[in-house]
C-alpha cells in the first residue's frame, strides 16, 4: 500500500526502446531475407555433387547439404521465403480481421452478435487442424497455404479491433462527431478504422513468430512450401537422414525458427502483460546482524529489572525496495503499548502508519526492509526468522484488515477461514464449536449458518465481523485493526467500532487502531499517535486532543466535521449507537 | 420455526441449487459445443464441394483409376447426393456420421470409422501422457517461479519457459533424437516398444505446452499472492506453503484453467507432427497421409474427431472453473 513507487509511469517511459530491442532479431532476419540475393554467398539451388555433405569451412561457412548446395545461402533465402509468406498472411489477416471487427462494433446489433460468434468459433478450433484440413481439401500449393494460414489468423485481429472500436464508440470524441453531423462513412474511415488498427498492429508484431512457426510446421509435414524453394521447416525434413552425421544441416534452421518465435514471444510478453503483473526485481535485504532474535521473555525481563512493556517500538525504520531505489516509509518510530491499552495511530495516507504495524510482523511484503527494534514482551521481532514471526502472528498479535471484501479468500467457507487461526489448533466438532462461539462473540446473527457461508454471501459489515472473529481465534494479546471501518458505511462503521471496544474491554486486549479519521478513533483510544511522513509528530492522551498544538494534528482535527465544538456531543452519539447494538 | 432454522434452510437449498446450476451450465456448454462442431464440419464440407476435382467422375478416377465405369460414377453420385443442394449433401453425411458411418477412405477403401477406431487409442495414449506431463511441468515451474522470489531460479525458469514456448516441436524432436538416440543410444527413434519409446514423443509435445502453462500459472499465482486474503491468512500464523496451497493456488488455478485446456488441445492436434516424426501409428500421422492424398472423407472425419476432442477439453475446463468457484456458481443464475 504505502511506499510502492509508481512503477507504471517509469515502465511506460522505457517501453518503446525495449520493445524495439526485443524486435531486433525479427528485424535483422527480415533485412537479411530481403537482401538475400546480395548477401548470400551462392545460389540456394546451385548443386555440386562433388562437394556434398561437407562440414563448415571457409568456402562454405555452414557446410553443404546432400546435393552440395551451400547451407548458409539456403538459410538466408529461406528467411526470405518465411517472411514473405508471413508478410502476405499477416497483411490479409490484418485487413480482413480489422474490417470484420470494426464493422461488427460499428454496426452493432445482430451484425455484431454474428461477428462475436464467428470470432469465438474460429478461436475455439485448433489452428493446425484447420490449416491442415484446408490444404488437404484444396490441394497443396502456396496460394492455398496462404489461404489456410489467413483463415487461421484473422480472428484475434477482429476481436482486438472490435474491442477498440467499442471503446471508441463510448468515448466523448465519437459522440461529438455524431453530434456535429459527420457522415457515418467519414467517421468509419477517418476515425473508427484508425482506432481499430493501432492495437491490432501491436498484436501483429507479436504474431509474426506464430505465422513463421506455422509455415515451418506445415512445410515440415510436406505441405506448404515444397522443394526446391528453400524454407526452414522443409530444410529440416531433408536433414532427417543426417541427424547423426551432419549437425550443420539440422541445427541452423531450427535455431532460426526458434529465434523468430522467441522474438515474437518476448514482444508479446513485453507488450501484452499488464505492468502490475510483471514481476519486479525483488530482494529482501539481509537482516541486520546486530539484532538477533531473542527467545525467553522472562530472561530478558530479569536482566533489565524493569517491567517489560507488552509491545515496544524503538527507532523502527522501514524502507521499500523499488525500481527507483529505496523509499523510506517509516523513518524512526518509537512507542510502547501495555496490556489492555488502546493506542490510535492516525495520519494521512502514505504516512507509514499501516506499514509500521505490519512490517515488524513480516507482513509488509518482500520489498520491505525493517530496521531498528520492535519487541513483543521483550522478544525482538526485527531480524527474527520466519518461524518466530509465524508463531507470533495470530497467537500474540492478530490483524484485522482494512478491506473486508478482499481480505477473505472467496473460495473458502467462513467457518474454515476462522478455524485456520485457532490456537491451539483444532479439528472437526471441537473446531466447529469454537468457530461458532467466536462468530457469536463477533456479534454475527445465526453463527451456525454464517460458518457455512462463502464470503460473497455476506454484507460488508458481516465480513468485517468475520475478520474480527478470525483475529480472535488465536487468542492474541494485541489486535492491530488497520482502518477497520474505511470500507464500510457510516452506520456499520459505528457498529464495528463498538464491537472492537466491547471485545477489547471483555478480553483485556491491547488494541492498535490505525486510521486516518480522528473522529472514528478518538473516543476509543487512550492515547493517540499522530504520524506524518514516516515519523510520529505528536503523541498525546486522547482527552488532551482538543489542546493539541502540532499543525499536523490540527489538520486532522479540522478534517473531522464539527469535532472541536461538540466533543461531548460525539461521545453522546456513540453512546446512542452502543445502546442500539 | 426460529430465524436460524430458516436461514440454515436457505443455505441448504441454495447449495442444492448450486449443483443444479452446474448441471445447467453443463447443458449450455454442451449445446454451444455442438453448434461449434456443426459449423466447423459444415465449413469443411462446403470447402470440399466448392473445390474443383471432387466431382463424381474424378472421385471414381481416384478410386478405380482411368478405367472407371459410368456405373461406378453414378453410384458415387448417388451415394454422395451430388445432384442435391449442399445442405442436403451435408445432412446426408451428418446423419450417417451420427450413426458411426463416416464413409470409405478413398485411399485404402476401408471404412473411415474403422481406421479411426484402430488409431484413436494410440493417439489418446500419446496426447494423454503428454498432457499429464505438461500440466505437472507447468504447475511445478509456475509455482516455483511465483513463490521463490530470490536467487537466479525464477529468472532461469522464466527464460526456460519462453524458450520452451518458442522451440518448434519438430525441431525439438530432432535435437532429442540427435543426442539421446544417435549419440548416446539411450532411446529408440520410433516405435512403441515400451516406456523408453514413449519418453521423447511425450516430452516433445509436453515442453511447449508446459512452458506456456508455467507462465500463466506464475502470473496468476503471483497475482493471487498479492491479494489481501493471502496477507490476512499469513497474519493468522499460517506458513507460506500452506497459504500457497490452500489460499493462493486454488484462486490462481481458476484463471489458468482456460489456457491449460487450450494447451492440452494443442497437444492433441500436435500429435499430427509428433506422430509423423516418431513414426507413431496414430490418428495424427493418418490425418497427414489423408491430407497428402486429398482423401476427403478421411479429412472430414479427422476434422470432426479432433474438433470434438478440442471442444470437449476446453468446455470441460470452463465447467470446472464454474464448479470450483462459489461466486461463479451464483452468477450462473439467470
Amino acid at each position: 500500500m504505502t511506499g510502492t513507487a509508481p512503477s507504471g509511469a517509469a515502465a511506460s517511459g522505457i517501453r518503446l526502446p525495449r520493445a524495439l530491442m526485443l524486435a531486433l532479431p525479427l528485424v535483422l532476419i527480415a533485412v537479411v531475407g530481403a537482401l538475400a540475393p546480395w548477401l548470400a554467398p551462392a545460389s540456394p539451388s546451385a548443386t555440386d555433387l562433388s562437394a556434398s555433405l561437407e562440414g563448415p569451412s571457409t568456402s562454405h561457412w555452414l557446410g553443404t547439404d546432400q546435393l552440395g548446395r551451400d547451407q548458409l545461402s539456403r538459410i538466408v533465402f529461406a528467411a526470405r521465403t518465411s517472411l514473405s509468406v508471413a508478410a502476405v498472411v499477416m497483411t490479409l489477416a490484418f485487413v480482413v480481421g480489422v474490417t470484420i471487427g470494426a464493422v461488427g462494433a460499428f454496426a452493432g446489433g445482430i451484425v455484431d452478435r454474428l461477428v462475436t460468434w464467428a470470432v469465438e468459433a474460429a478461436l475455439s478450433v485448433p489452428s493446425l487442424l484447420l490449416a491442415l484440413a484446408i490444404i488437404g481439401i484444396r490441394g497443396n500449393s502456396v496460394p492455398n497455404l496462404i489461404l489456410a494460414l489467413t483463415i487461421v489468423a484473422w480472428a484475434p485481429y477482429a476481436r482486438i479491433a472490435r474491442g477498440a472500436v467499442l471503446g471508441y464508440r463510448r468515448s466523448a470524441a465519437s459522440e461529438a462527431l455524431v453530434g456535429l453531423g459527420a457522415h457515418p462513412l467519414r467517421v468509419l474511415f477517418g476515425h473508427v478504422i484508425p482506432t481499430a488498427s493501432r492495437p491490432a498492429l501491436v498484436f501483429a508484431s507479436t504474431d509474426v513468430g506464430a505465422v513463421v512457426l506455422a509455415t515451418a510446421g506445415l512445410s515440415f509435414l510436406g505441405l506448404g512450401i515444397t522443394p526446391p524453394t528453400p524454407e526452414w521447416g522443409q530444410m529440416l525434413v531433408e536433414s532427417r537422414p543426417y541427424l547423426a552425421t551432419a549437425w550443420w544441416l539440422w541445427l541452423p534452421p531450427g535455431v532460426a525458427i526458434t529465434v523468430v518465435a522467441l522474438s515474437g514471444n518476448l514482444l508479446s510478453e513485453h507488450l501484452g502483460v499488464a505492468p502490475e503483473l510483471r514481476r519486479l526485481r525483488i530482494r529482501r535485504p539481509r537482516p541486520t546482524p546486530s539484532t538477533s532474535p531473542k527467545r525467553g521473555r522472562a530472561q530478558t525481563a530479569a536482566k533489565t529489572g524493569r517491567p517489560v512493556p507488552l509491545w515496544e517500538m524503538r527507532d523502527l525504520r522501514v524502507d521499500f525496495d523499488t525500481p527507483d531505489g529505496p523509499v523510506a516509509a517509516v523513518r524512526g518510530l518509537d512507542y510502547t503499548l501495555d496490556r489492555g491499552e488502546v493506542l490510535a495511530i492516525v495520519g494521512e495516507s502514505g504516512s507509514g502508519k499501516t506499514v509500521s504495524c505490519l512490517a515488524p510482523l513480516g507482513l509488509a511484503g518482500d520489498r520491505a526492509a525493517v530496521r531498528g527494534s520492535a519487541r513483543l514482551a521483550g522478544t525482538e521481532l526485527v531480524g527474527a526468522g520466519e518461524d518466530t514471526l509465524r508463531a507470533v502472528r495470530g497467537a500474540e498479535i492478530a490483524v484485522v484488515f482494512q478491506n473486508p471484501y478482499a481480505a477473505l479468500n472467496p473460495l473458502r467457507r467462513v467457518g474454515a477461514l476462522v478455524a485456520d487461526g485457532l490456537r491451539p489448533p483444532a479439528k472437526g466438532h471441537q473446531a466447529r464449536e469454537r468457530v461458532v462461539e467466536l462468530l457469536r462473540a463477533a456479534g454475527l446473527p445465526h453463527p451456525e449458518d454464517v460458518a457455512d457461508r462463502y464470503p460473497h454471501e455476506l454484507s460488508g459489515g458481516m465480513r468485517q465481523r468475520v475478520l474480527v472473529a478470525a483475529a480472535l481465534a488465536g487468542d492474541p494479546d494485541i489486535v492491530v485493526a488497520d482502518e477497520p471501518t474505511t470500507a464500510l458505511d457510516a452506520t456499520t462503521q459505528a457498529e464495528v467500532i463498538e464491537l472492537l471496544r466491547r471485545l477489547q474491554r471483555e478480553r483485556g486486549l491491547a488494541l492498535v487502531l490505525v486510521s486516518h479519521d480522528l473522529g472514528v478513533v478518538a473516543h476509543l483510544a487512550d492515547r493517540v499517535l499522530v504520524m506524518h511522513d514516516g515519523v510520529a509528530v505528536e503523541e498525546i492522551a486522547a482527552d488532551q486532543l482538543p489542546n493539541a498544538t502540532h499543525p499536523r494534528t490540527r489538520d486532522l482535527l479540522d478534517a473531522v466535521p464539527r469535532l472541536p465544538e461538540t466533543r461531548a456531543g460525539t461521545r453522546a452519539t456513540t453512546r446512542s449507537t452502543e445502546a442500539r447494538c | 420455526m426460529t430465524r436460524a432454522d430458516t436461514a440454515g434452510q436457505t443455505a441448504r437449498t441454495e447449495r442444492a441449487r448450486g449443483v443444479g446450476l452446474v448441471g445447467r451450465a453443463l447443458i449450455r456448454h454442451l449445446g454451444s459445443a455442438v453448434v461449434v462442431l456443426l459449423v466447423v464440419t459444415f465449413a469443411a464440407f462446403a470447402l470440399v464441394r466448392a473445390t474443383p476435382g471432387n466431382s463424381a467422375t474424378s472421385i471414381a478416377v481416384r478410386q478405380a483409376g482411368a478405367g472407371a465405369t459410368q456405373e461406378q460414377i453414378d453410384r458415387i453420385r448417388d451415394e454422395l447426393h451430388l445432384d442435391d443442394s449442399l445442405v442436403v449433401q451435408y445432412g446426408a453425411w451428418l446423419s450417417r456420421a451420427v450413426t458411426g458411418d463416416l464413409g470409405r477412405s478413398e485411399r485404402t477403401g476401408r471404412p473411415v470409422a474403422e481406421e479411426i477406431a484402430d488409431r484413436l487409442p494410440r493417439t489418446l495414449f500419446l496426447a494423454g501422457g503428454s498432457a499429464v506431463l505438461a500440466i505437472l511441468l507447468g504447475l511445478g515451474a509456475g509455482i516455483v517461479s511465483a513463490v521463490v522470489r530470490r536467487g537466479p531460479l525464477p529468472g532461469l525458469l522464466r527464460l526456460g519457459a519462453l524458450l520452451g514456448a518458442s522451440v518448434p516441436p519438430f525441431w525439438l524432436a530432432f535435437v532429442l533424437i540427435a543426442f539421446l538416440s544417435e549419440r548416446l543410444h539411450l532411446l529408440p527413434t520410433s516405435g512403441q516398444s515400451g516406456p523408453a519409446s514413449w519418453v521423447m514423443p511425450w516430452l516433445v509435445l509436453a515442453v511447449p505446452a508446459g512452458a506456456i502453462i508455467s507462465r500463466v500459472v506464475a502470473v496468476a499465482l503471483a497475482d493471487a499472492l498479492a491479494q489481501p486474503y493471502v496477507g490476512a491468512a499469513r497474519a493468522r500464523g499460517r506458513s507460506t506453503w500452506s497459504v500457497v496451497w490452500r489460499d493462493a493456488l486454488p484462486n490462481a488455478v481458476g484463471s489458468t484453467l482456460h489456457v491449460t485446456a487450450l494447451q492440452v488441445g494443442m497437444i492433441l492436434t500436435g500429435t499430427v507432427i509428433v506422430e509423423t516424426v516418431f513414426a507413431w501409428p496414430g490418428l495424427g500421422a493418418w490425418f497427414v497421409d489423408a491430407v497428402k492424398f486429398r482423401d476427403n472423407w478421411s479429412i472430414l472425419a479427422a476434422v470432426l474427431v479432433f474438433a470434438i476432442g478440442f471442444v470437449l477439453i476446453t468446455r470441460l475446463a470452463d465447467l470446472l472453473q464454474v464448479a470450483g468457484d462459489p461466486r461463479l456458481r451464483r452468477e450462473e443464475t439467470p
